[in-house]
């Protein structure tokens, strides 16, 4: 059928204004039904005759209200018609009914919605918390490692106050000599056991191919007292153990040190 | 809940009371009655809310319609129609200015006015049919018409209501 054809040949007027057939009616009911277009106009049409309707209102006498609202109150809550209904008048008036399933529906959208932005502020938190937790632990590591280096200085340092305090223990200043002038070394020599300490107060850093070597002079013979790794020279270094000795000297030498002295005196001191 | 259905209907009045008199005053344009007619209409309204259709249409359609409906049961009505006899002079008795009479000249209001400006072959046409309900069977043998004629004349008269609507 022509859609625009019917809708445009006065049916719906007839049918909003009350005024088609029975038939009529039917048809128009079930084609409104089938085609959202035809139910479009006769809204369109409804709406346009509300309108002009209230535009063109003339104002009752004022006691009608109050003698529709007694009636209606003296009639009570029976209303006439479909008394056999079980339902109420109430439910029948659409704009104000009260669907829980709806109510539900809102209720659950809510809590979704908030359980979800709850879901995303509590992983964020634990996310924050894992990071936090980590650096923690990181933390904890360092410092337990920067224990164990103290630790050890201190137990260094502790040893070497010990053998400084012990009273077997001979202290030979080596002093600079003209290659190194303010050159000053300590060698701390254990009368008992012969073993022999070397304490740097300043030297020169050596070149990275080159290391100090202390020689122990025994009888106008240079005898190799071991070499010297400056970064170990912080506190007390336990050198060779020397049996006797008149005096000792450190020089300069190849890295690995030498077997007889090479280069110039450094430091010297007598015993 | 009777309490909100007072407030509820109490709000229908307010919004619609003036709309549906407008509609009952061109059917039964007696004041006095007219306002009979339209407190019974609301107390109809009331009654038979649970009849209303949303997916047949619009709540003040429904409404107009129940309102429209009573106000021709009234016209009809043989007490009605011997009051009229009563009351009737020659003269025109729209135009009857002595009685107290509240008769009130309705052409120029609502509806009744779009259709005053039909051509005079539609114009009787749905002053029969809406104001006077009659159906078409009826009005063709009150007007001497073939009912096709009176259906085909109705139909364009009802889409050129809708442009004076609009």
């Amino acid at each position: 059928m022509n859609i625009q054809e019917y809708i445009s040949s006065g049916i719906i007027e007839s049918y909003v204004l009350g005024i088609a057939s029975h038939e009529e009616q039917l048809e128009f009911e079930r084609l409104c039904a089938e085609y959202p277009e035809i139910k479009a106009a006769r809204d369109t049409f409804e709406l346009s005759l509300e309108n002009h309707s209230l535009t063109n209102a003339v104002v009752p006498p004022a006691q009608i209200k109050n003698q529709f609202l007694t009636a209606i109150k003296e009639t009570g809550a029976a209303p006439v018609v479909n008394m056999s209904s079980a339902r109420s008048i109430d439910k029948a008036v659409p704009v104000r009914k009260m669907y829980p399933g709806r109510y539900v529906a809102a209720a659950s959208i809510v809590l979704l919605v908030t359980s979800t932005v709850l879901n995303f502020y509590f992983y964020k938190q634990y996310q924050s918390s894992v990071a936090d937790l980590k650096n923690i632990i990181a933390k904890s590591e360092e410092t337990a490692s920067n224990n164990r280096v103290l630790q050890t200085k201190l137990e260094l340092y502790q040893s070497s106050l010990d053998m400084i305090k012990n009273p077997n223990m001979a202290v030979i200043a080596l002093k600079g000599e003209p290659v190194a002038p303010s050159g000053l070394t300590t060698v701390y020599w254990d009368r008992q056991s012969k073993d022999v300490y070397l304490l740097v107060s300043n030297l020169p850093q050596p070149a990275t191919d080159k290391q100090y070597q202390l020689w122990a002079i025994v009888d106008g013979v240079p005898v190799d007292a071991g070499t010297l790794d400056m970064n170990n020279a912080t506190a007390l270094v336990k050198m060779k153990n020397i049996p006797r000795a008149q005096a000792f000297a450190i020089t300069l030498e190849k890295k690995g040190g030498s077997q007889t002295p090479t280069m110039p005196i450094y430091v010297k001191g007598a015993v | 809940m009777q309490k909100r259905d007072e407030q509820y209907f109490s709000y229908l009045y307010d919004h619609y009371s003036g709309a549906l008199y407008s509609i009952v005053l061109q059917i039964v344009p007696d004041a006095e009655l007219a306002s009979d007619v339209l407190q019974e209409a609301f107390v109809n309204i009331w009654r038979k809310i649970e009849s209303y259709d949303p997916t047949k249409g619009r709540l003040f359609t429904w409404m107009l319609n129940v309102a429209r409906n009573l106000a021709i049961d009234t016209l009809r009505s043989k007490a009605y129609q011997n009051s009229r006899k009563n009351q009737e002079l020659p003269d025109n008795v729209y135009f009857d200015k002595n009685g107290g009479s509240t008769q009130l000249n309705v052409d120029s209001i609502g509806l009744k006015k779009a259709v005053q400006q039909l051509k005079n072959e539609h114009r009787v046409l749905i002053d029969l049919a809406y104001f006077k309900g009659y159906t078409h069977e009826e009005i063709a043998e009150i007007e001497s018409l073939p009912l096709g004629t009176v259906k085909t004349r109705i139909r364009s008269a009802l889409t050129q209501l809708r442009a004076y609507l609009n």
